[in-house]
Order: C-alpha cells, then sequence, then structure tokens
C-alpha cells in the first residue's frame, strides 16, 4: 500500500438507507442518505441553512423537501433535485473526512471509489458518472457488492448478499468483475419491510399513530425471523397517549418476506455456479447490509442450502464500514496510472 | 485461497473494474453486448480505411480551410456510429487517437466485405409456423426456399451457414448462438406471413428496431414464441443494441432485400403489394451480433398465394429476389468509393 500524504484515497458506500466514507488518513463516517431543502423562507429562517444533511435532515424532515437520491436503487433520471442531493450527500461525507468545499485537503488530491447498489449501475453507469463529476479529482464507481467482496478478500467461488434498504443485491465472485449474469437485485428490502411492518402494525393497532421513521428504527433494534428471541414491546402514541404495543408478530410477518424471495434467488445464481465450484461457493456465502443483521437470517437460509447439498452462511457483525472499506482498499490498491487517467 | 492468488485475482479484477470505469467515460456501451471482437477485428483489417479518413477529417477541421477529400468517406452525422469507432479504437490496440479528436462517422465508412450469410428457415420441428387451408406449413416452406438460396449464394463465392437443416426445433436463442459463432457478416431469417385479411398479400423486411404498432408487436410475439430467453434478459438486450451502429447496416440490407424481393415477384404475381422495411424486435434479430433481416416472403393467409407457395418454380424465384437483394447490398459495401459521390 502507498502512503502518499500528497493524496487522500476514499472509499464511498453510497447506499439508499445510509452512505458511509473511510479514508485513508483513518477517518470513517456513517450517514443516513437522506438530503433536505428547506421548503420554504419560513423553514430556511428557522434552520439557518440551505442544505441539510443524514439525521439532521430526517429530523427535521417537517420542514425540508426532502430526498432520498437512490430510492429503490436506482438514480431516477431526470431529477435534477435527486443528482444535487447525490452530490450534496458525496460533498458531505468528504467535508467529514476532511475535504473542503473545493475538493482539496491541504492541497492535496483526493481519489474516490464509490460503491453504488448494483442496479443503478446496470442501468445507468453513465448518467451516474455524470451526476458525481467535478467533485473529487478522480473517480472510479464500483457495484457495492463488489466493493464489501474485494474489502473481504472474498473474491472466488463466494457469493455476497448485501440487504440494503433500497434493494437486496447477489453477486456471485468468481475471480473476475462480476458480469451481468453474476449478480441479481431485488427491490425486496429493507424498505419493503418497513413498509409492510407499518401496514401490519396498522392493521392490528388501528388507533396507534406510527410513522415509517418509527417503524424502521423498530426494525433496526428487533428484527428477526424464526423463534423470536423475546417479545418485542414498542411505545406508540394511540389517541394522544403514548403506549406500549406489542408488534412481535408483525415483526416476525414483515421480516419473513425477506426469505422467500432471497432463498429463490440464492438457489437460482448457485445453480448457474459451474458443477464443480457449488460446493465452494455454497460454503462461501456472505450475508451484509443492515438486512443482514436480521436476527436467524443467516440460519434460516442455512437451512434452504439444506435442499442442496448445505452450506454456510456467514454475516458481518458490524456491516456499516464493510462496503466503504472495500472501497478504499480498492483506491489504495489501484495504481496511479490509472487513477491518472479516471479524472472526473 | 493462497496469499499469492488472492494478489493475482485481486490486480485482475482491479485492472477490469477500472476498464469498465473507462469505458463509462468513453460512453461505451457493457462490455457484455458489445460485438468488439468483429469490429475489432474488422478495424485491424480495414484500418487504413478508417484513418485516412479521420486524419483527413482532423486536418480539414484544425485548418478550418474547407478542404474536402475527394472521396468523401467521412459524413459528419451525429449518430451512434461514433460510439463504434471508440469501440473498435479501444479494443484493437491500434495507433491511439484520442477520443476528443474523433468526428462522429457514418457507418458507411466501414466497407463490411460481406463473405459469410447465415440463413435462417423459420420455424421447424414442432413449430410449423403459419399454415394454410391446404396444409402447407411455413416450416416447410422457409426450409425449402433457405437450401435454394443457400444454393445460389455457394455458387456465387459466399459461405453459408443454415441454422437448420432439417425438421427440428432450434430455439432461437440457440440459432443466435450458432450465427455469433460462426463470425459470419450478415443474417437473414426466412419466414412466410400469415395475415387476418385474406384478400391481401404482400412482402415485407424487418429490421430491429423498436416498434409502436401494436400488430407488429404481436407478430413479434408469435415469432418470439420459442426463443429461450426470459423476459429479463430480453429486455436487457434491447436496451443495448438498438443504438447499435449494425441497426444501419440492417436497415440498408433490409431495404436491399426488399427492393428485389417485390420487383422480382411482382413479375409473376401482380397483386403483391409491397409492405415495405419495417422495425420490429424479434428476438434472432435482437441477439445475432451482425447485421441482420428477416424477410416475409409471402403470405399463407391469401389463398392463391398459398398455393404458388407450393410450387418449387415460386419458390425458386423467391430465393432468386433474396440472392439479388444480398448480392447487391454485399456489392455497395465491397465498393466504398462509388458511396457518397
Amino acid at each position: 500500500m502507498r502512503t502518499d500524504s500528497e493524496i487522500l484515497h476514499v472509499g464511498i458506500d453510497l447506499g439508499t438507507s445510509r452512505s458511509a466514507i473511510s479514508a485513508s488518513n483513518g477517518e470513517r463516517f456513517v450517514v443516513d442518505s437522506f438530503v433536505g431543502w428547506p421548503a420554504d423562507m419560513v423553514a430556511k429562517k428557522v434552520l439557518k441553512r440551505d442544505v441539510l444533511i443524514g439525521h439532521e435532515a430526517v429530523t427535521n424532515r417537517t420542514m425540508l423537501d426532502l430526498h432520498r437520491p437512490l430510492e429503490r436503487g436506482l438514480l431516477k433520471e431526470g431529477s435534477e433535485k435527486d443528482v444535487e442531493a447525490v452530490r450534496e450527500l458525496l460533498k458531505h461525507l468528504l467535508r467529514l473526512v476532511g475535504v473542503s468545499s473545493n475538493g482539496r485537503i491541504d492541497g492535496s488530491h483526493v481519489r474516490a471509489v464509490v460503491g453504488v447498489p448494483a442496479a443503478s449501475l446496470r442501468t445507468n453507469k453513465q448518467y451516474l458518472r455524470n451526476s458525481m463529476k467535478g467533485i473529487v479529482d478522480s473517480l472510479m464507481i464500483v457495484s457495492e457488492p463488489f466493493a464489501v467482496a474485494y474489502g473481504l478478500n472474498a473474491l472466488l467461488h463466494t457469493m455476497i448478499i448485501d440487504i440494503g434498504a433500497g434493494t437486496t443485491d447477489f453477486c456471485v465472485m468468481k475471480g473476475r468483475y462480476p458480469g451481468e449474469e453474476d449478480q441479481r437485485t431485488l427491490t425486496v428490502a429493507g424498505d419493503s419491510l418497513d413498509a409492510q411492518l407499518l401496514k401490519l402494525i396498522e392493521e392490528r393497532y388501528p388507533q396507534a399513530n406510527v410513522t415509517v421513521f418509527m417503524v424502521r428504527e423498530w426494525k433496526e433494534k428487533h428484527s428477526f425471523v424464526g423463534e423470536a428471541p423475546k417479545r418485542v414491546l414498542v411505545t406508540a402514541p394511540v389517541k394522544g397517549v403514548p403506549t406500549e404495543l406489542d408488534i412481535t408478530n408483525e415483526m416476525r410477518a414483515a421480516c419473513e418476506t425477506l426469505v422467500p424471495p432471497t432463498v429463490e434467488t440464492m438457489l437460482d445464481l448457485l445453480s448457474r455456479v459451474e458443477p464443480e465450484f457449488q460446493e465452494r461457493v455454497r460454503n462461501n456465502i456472505i450475508l451484509s447490509g443492515g438486512g443482514g443483521l436480521i436476527r436467524n437470517l443467516s440460519q434460516t437460509l442455512e437451512t434452504a442450502l439444506k435442499q442442496v447439498g448445505g452450506g454456510k452462511v456467514t454475516h458481518m457483525q458490524d456491516p456499516v464500514f464493510v462496503g466503504s472499506d472495500g472501497g478504499l482498499a480498492l483506491a489504495l490498491d489501484a495504481p496511479d496510472s490509472d487513477w491518472e487517467k479516471l479524472t472526473a | 485461497m493462497r496469499g499469492g492468488q488472492i494478489d493475482r485475482v485481486k490486480r485482475q479484477l482491479l485492472r477490469e473494474a477500472v476498464t469498465d470505469n473507462l469505458d463509462t467515460i468513453r460512453g461505451l456501451p457493457p462490455r457484455s453486448l458489445r460485438t468488439s471482437r468483429r469490429i475489432g477485428h474488422l478495424f485491424l483489417r480495414r484500418a487504413p480505411l478508417v484513418i485516412i479518413p479521420l486524419m483527413l477529417a482532423s486536418f480539414a477541421f484544425l485548418s478550418n480551410t474547407g478542404i474536402t477529400s475527394t472521396r468523401k468517406p467521412v459524413v459528419i452525422a451525429h449518430s451512434s456510429p461514433a460510439r463504434h469507432v471508440e469501440a473498435s479504437i479501444a479494443t484493437s490496440n491500434a495507433p491511439m487517437l484520442t477520443t476528443d479528436t474523433l468526428e462522429p462517422v457514418s457507418a458507411s465508412a466501414f466497407p463490411l466485405s460481406v463473405r459469410r450469410v447465415v440463413l435462417d428457415a423459420g420455424h421447424g420441428g414442432t413449430d410449423p409456423g403459419a399454415s394454410s387451408i391446404s396444409n402447407v406449413s411455413e416450416k416447410e416452406i422457409t426450409l425449402d426456399i433457405e437450401k435454394r438460396l443457400g444454393a445460389l449464394l455457394r455458387q456465387n463465392g459466399f459461405e453459408v451457414i443454415s441454422t437448420r437443416e432439417n425438421d427440428r426445433l432450434i430455439p432461437l436463442r440457440e440459432r443466435a448462438r450458432l450465427a455469433n459463432g460462426s463470425h459470419s457478416d450478415i443474417f437473414v431469417s426466412i419466414h412466410v406471413n400469415s395475415i387476418p385479411h385474406p384478400d391481401n398479400h404482400g412482402v415485407e423486411t424487418y429490421y430491429l428496431g423498436p416498434t409502436n404498432d401494436p400488430t407488429l408487436t404481436k407478430l413479434a410475439a408469435t415469432e418470439n414464441l420459442t426463443s429461450g430467453y426470459a423476459l429479463a434478459d430480453l429486455r436487457k438486450l434491447l436496451d443495448g443494441v438498438y443504438a447499435d451502429v449494425r441497426r444501419d447496416e440492417s436497415q440498408r440490407l433490409a431495404s436491399a432485400v426488399q427492393l428485389q424481393l417485390f420487383s422480382g415477384l411482382r413479375g409473376v404475381d401482380p397483386g403483391l403489394e409491397n409492405w415495405g422495411v419495417k422495425r420490429a424486435p424479434f428476438i434472432v434479430l435482437v441477439a445475432t451480433e451482425m447485421p441482420a433481416i428477416l424477410a416475409e416472403v409471402g403470405c399463407l393467409s391469401n389463398e392463391r398465394e398459398a398455393e404458388m407457395l407450393r410450387s418449387g418454380a415460386y419458390r425458386q424465384q423467391i430465393a432468386q429476389a433474396l440472392f439479388h437483394g444480398i448480392h447487391a447490398y454485399a456489392s455497395a459495401n465491397d465498393a466504398p468509393q462509388k458511396k457518397g459521390t
């Protein structure tokens, strides 16, 4: 690895829900992938800011025109606000690791590897690249599961299942840059789970006042499939009175909506691996992304693998920086000569 | 994995990731959808023909004196072919021209010499295609015409590859794979129509492209039945090839064939209508990597024509007409200096 003080290398995981950055100066940050602009003059006066990002944007959402630029894993073409949101998000992440607004850190160059949802890279690679123009000196865009695989050295005969907010990305690593046939994307992911959970809670407690943001927080704390580790009790206002609700069954039902499509896609991709390598891939399945933290999910997938001869599913204990660390590893490994060609 | 192996795989992956990004910067379509090898090949063979006009063009541009080449092989047309000029340069290790200096070049700047032709007799086996009241089925007619056309082409120095030699069902995907693997120059699929109006009959030739016509969509859906492609794969294929350079070539081939089909057959069949050159998303056209057309050479729904299609003599005339069309396209390609003047 190069330790060039003149150059700052960063790996960025631009996610639908959270975005993370890992920099070669040792800094790491994660923010919610929300960008909001004050909705009117009043909001602007109150907030005293032109743009709010991350958690701040979520908490002040009532006063904001709020955007999640990569919702459902895609950067919507033709939406200037979404492009602007991606740019603001990137700039914000870079500021967090010490890059000033003119793209320089103490006069040094910034080289960034940005990991994006596989679906957006497949459909609008060019658009994505243009959207990020001029923010850093050199830019390489890769698919998120590839960055994860690279960071974990899981490059040969492995499968990455990255359950994010907008999409669940599957990627089989065969020792080469993953092509179309090695990757799959499902839109059944964290967001669809939230929507399902919200719907189920509203059905059971019609009087309760619940928002998708509350549901998301509960999910992040209590998600599970199969047998409940303990009852899931949460507090929400019912007719204005904070009330304790038991949402154990709703939580299970919502989380389990992920299982059938995930299993189906996993088995389908496995069946397409060359026969002599199938067993090795089966035993090297890596569950990453926030969804990887759903309790019992890896065991449930392993149970499903039994019908094809059994396998091993490992989930990342701390998935937050896996993607950005992988991006940073890529950034540091890429030779100078390549970086010079990848000007942004 | 051992340490050394990891490093090797990592280096390889990194190189591919960089290449992928450089392709994006240059505005190239995804590698999996490109016909790079073929075009690269052609580029090597015809490198001088491309580089010289390019140099002339940039010289004319830089000096801004309005000098025009007497050969005029470069046509400034703001269309997709330019991307493929870049593709050919990027993949052939040819003398490097930076992409900024490239002007869009008409597809006719690449004189595609036609030597090898894939002939595709529509349907076959358990898929009879259209059939007439008198029980002639499309699959028999197409195979017979294909054989006759193949013979004509061979007599005239072409190499011919057939996607099916006998009455077998071959999935469209398989046909395309065979065609792509054979490194052929053009692909001609032979079909016979059947339409809801028994009084009308005509000939039409298709090349690949999007269509808004619901009847064409329906026709394409019928012909695509035995494709072997999932809908999602199809979508990807379509996205990749609509903007292809070979679309222009396919259109020229389709025009040449349609012209000969109609003028050649009208003499013996005065009621024949000219339905022209059309665009439609037939799978064999989508998945083949060379200029490709699909000719509907007659109409089984018209009783009189169905009767004619039973006769060997009429089929021979159809084969002749197709041959003249292919020949006209090939000769135009072999004589680029005659064009654009």
